[in-house]
């Protein structure tokens, strides 16, 4: 059943598509829920990552998610861009299409990272009319993920979740919730996860996204290179209870082991889920007074 | 310039620091920089954490820049890595970095100046060596991201008259990609790849046809007369005019008419032509 306002189903636990799983997942057709497609890795060529991504999108549910929309950016929207993943998408069926509350790039530059916006009102304002124009190129709702981020501008003036909850509510995106990006960002500028997690409007979420990461100690950077942590697990949850079933991903992207390790990675989050599920479900005990009392 | 930057100072001042190669120091006061932002107010534009100054904060956002930068020139070009060693190949990624920063929103177009940049180079350690590596790993990586074509297939070939094939055209593949070296950058490159021993990397005439079979890149070396006769067929001359002009030129040893077959088959056995165009047809 969908929370969010579209409609979009939750697909279950899925895992991103990735170089070193493509024989494996062609000749065993291993049973997993959906996979998440990095856009820009098929919209430029004519080899065997389209021709893998086609053959997968023919056997399970695809979602395309991107790194290049560099949506903060006040360089002009590429256009180019845009109607390559369009095709993408229509090419993949992709259910929906993603990227990251950023910026990549200015003067026709793209240093190819997420890099941080300032969270204040000119900021929100030019993001919104952008997210508009590039949902009414693709014709359909985007979904922004709040990328991790490893500094603050110090004139930003609203904290993050606020932004990215009034970014979607104005500009009438969804929201690519990444519970270790939460936690990662809450740990490098000292916030409270939940209270982020609190603050996202439920009916915006399509996606959650969980990962590794590397703690460097002074700040923990989102390397995707390792299991999940418990204390993102325990975030996972806590959003879990909050916001209900949303179609969750597991992201392994760098030294990345064989594809049953990280889909079994994946499948944690349904356990975290079905005890969340039989918790609630268990009638509730009426307190035994003590002997004695 | 105003206490509180705009949305878009901010964003050329971060670019600018991040893509200057050097201190911090040197990157607030670089000229990219203070253009968005005055050096004196740049201290104050991002907030220290419990345990980073501002500034350790954005050297996260600098270090990682040119390391990813190397990652994605060492995907598209590991033999000239492995050649040039790691410290040499990084350096070789910041001065090109430099002068070719990123203008894609993919990074299968990052090195596409790389081999004319080398050429440019007068400081690289045996550099005409380089150049040519680093050609012929282009030339794979484009025939890797070429367009699929179907192959010829062997009854379109049989379905040929045999009194038609003087005057017939070949069209080669999407994915295909002829070279001519002056060292042995393909045996290299086996020698990476494939642990075969390494050549000595003096001058030596070299042909390569690269090309994609089954979405697999393949090299095939090849014998001079061989390299001409197919970059005839390529270019578009008919089959006759192509065997003649291979003929007609004074091979040491000269070439035997079952030489050419051999070629033929093994060409159409891997698939490098996609249509044979008949002269009626044209």
């Amino acid at each position: 059943m969908a929370n969010n306002r579209w409609g979009y189903p939750d697909l279950g636990f899925g895992i991103g598509l990735r170089t070193v799983h493509f024989e494996h997942i062609l000749q065993n057709n291993p049973k997993i829920d959906w996979f998440e497609v990095l856009s820009e890795n098929y919209m430029d060529t004519g080899g065997k990552p389209l021709y893998v991504a086609e053959q997968v999108a023919e056997r399970y549910p695809v979602v395309a998610h991107g790194v290049s929309l560099s949506v903060g950016s006040k360089d002009p929207i590429n256009f180019d861009y845009l109607r390559k993943l369009k095709d993408l998408c229509k090419r993949l069926n992709a259910r929906w299409v993603s990227d990251h509350l950023c910026w990549c790039g200015v003067t026709g530059m793209n240093t190819h990272d997420l890099l941080p916006m300032p969270y204040t009102t000119e900021a929100l304002k030019h993001t919104i009319e952008r997210v508009r124009a590039i949902q009414d190129f693709l014709e359909r709702p985007i979904a922004l993920e709040n990328a991790s981020t490893y500094l603050e501008f110090s004139v930003s003036t609203w904290p993050e979740s606020e932004f990215i909850a009034a970014l979607a509510e104005e500009a009438n995106c969804g929201i690519l919730l990444d519970v270790n990006n939460v936690y990662v960002s809450s740990y490098n500028h000292g916030f409270d996860p939940k209270q982020y997690i609190d603050r996202i409007p439920k009916d915006r979420v399509v996606q959650m996204h969980l990962a590794g990461h590397t703690n460097k100690g002074t700040h923990i950077l989102d390397t995707h290179s390792d299991y999940v942590i418990d204390a993102v697990w325990d975030l996972y949850r806590y959003t879990y209870q909050r916001l209900g079933g949303v179609s969750t991903l597991l992201e392994w992207d760098a030294n990345i082991p064989t594809f049953d390790v990280v889909h079994g990675e994946a499948l944690k989050a349904r356990r975290f889920r079905e005890q969340e599920d039989a918790r609630k479900e268990a009638p509730e005990l009426e307190e035994v007074p003590a002997y004695g009392d | 310039m105003a206490t509180n930057p705009g949305l878009e100072q901010i964003q050329r001042w971060m670019q600018a620091c991040i893509q200057y190669q050097g201190g911090y120091e040197e990157a607030l006061t670089s000229e990219a920089a203070q253009a968005a932002i005055p050096a004196a107010e740049a201290r104050n534009v991002v907030l220290p954490s419990k345990t980073l100054t501002p500034m350790e904060r954005l050297d996260i956002y600098r270090d990682m820049y040119l390391l990813r930068m190397e990652e994605a020139l060492s995907i598209d070009f590991p033999s000239l890595k492995h050649f040039l060693g790691d410290d040499e190949f990084m350096k070789l990624v910041a001065r090109y970095t430099a002068a070719h920063p990123s203008r894609s929103y993919t990074f299968n177009r990052f090195g596409d100046h790389l081999v004319d940049y080398i050429a440019s180079l007068d400081d690289l350690p045996k550099k005409d060596f380089c150049h040519a590596l680093a050609r012929l790993e282009f030339a794979l990586t484009t025939v890797f991201d070429a367009s699929e074509t179907p192959a010829l297939s062997p009854e379109a070939v049989r379905a040929v008259p045999q009194d038609a094939w003087e005057t017939a055209r070949l069209k080669p593949i999407g994915p295909f990609e002829l070279q001519a070296f002056d060292y042995p950058v393909s045996s290299y490159i086996g020698a990476v790849d494939e642990e075969n021993p390494f050549p000595r990397v003096g001058k030596k005439k070299t042909w390569v046809v690269c090309y994609r079979r089954n979405f697999h890149v393949h090299r095939m070396n090849l014998e001079q007369p061989a390299y001409e006769l197919l970059r005839a067929l390529a270019s578009g001359q008919t089959v006759g005019e192509s065997i003649v002009s291979v003929l007609t030129q004074k091979w040491r040893p000269a070439v035997k008419q079952s030489l050419l077959f051999d070629w033929f088959r093994d060409w159409m056995s891997e698939g490098l032509f996609q249509a044979v165009e008949l002269a009626e047809a044209r």
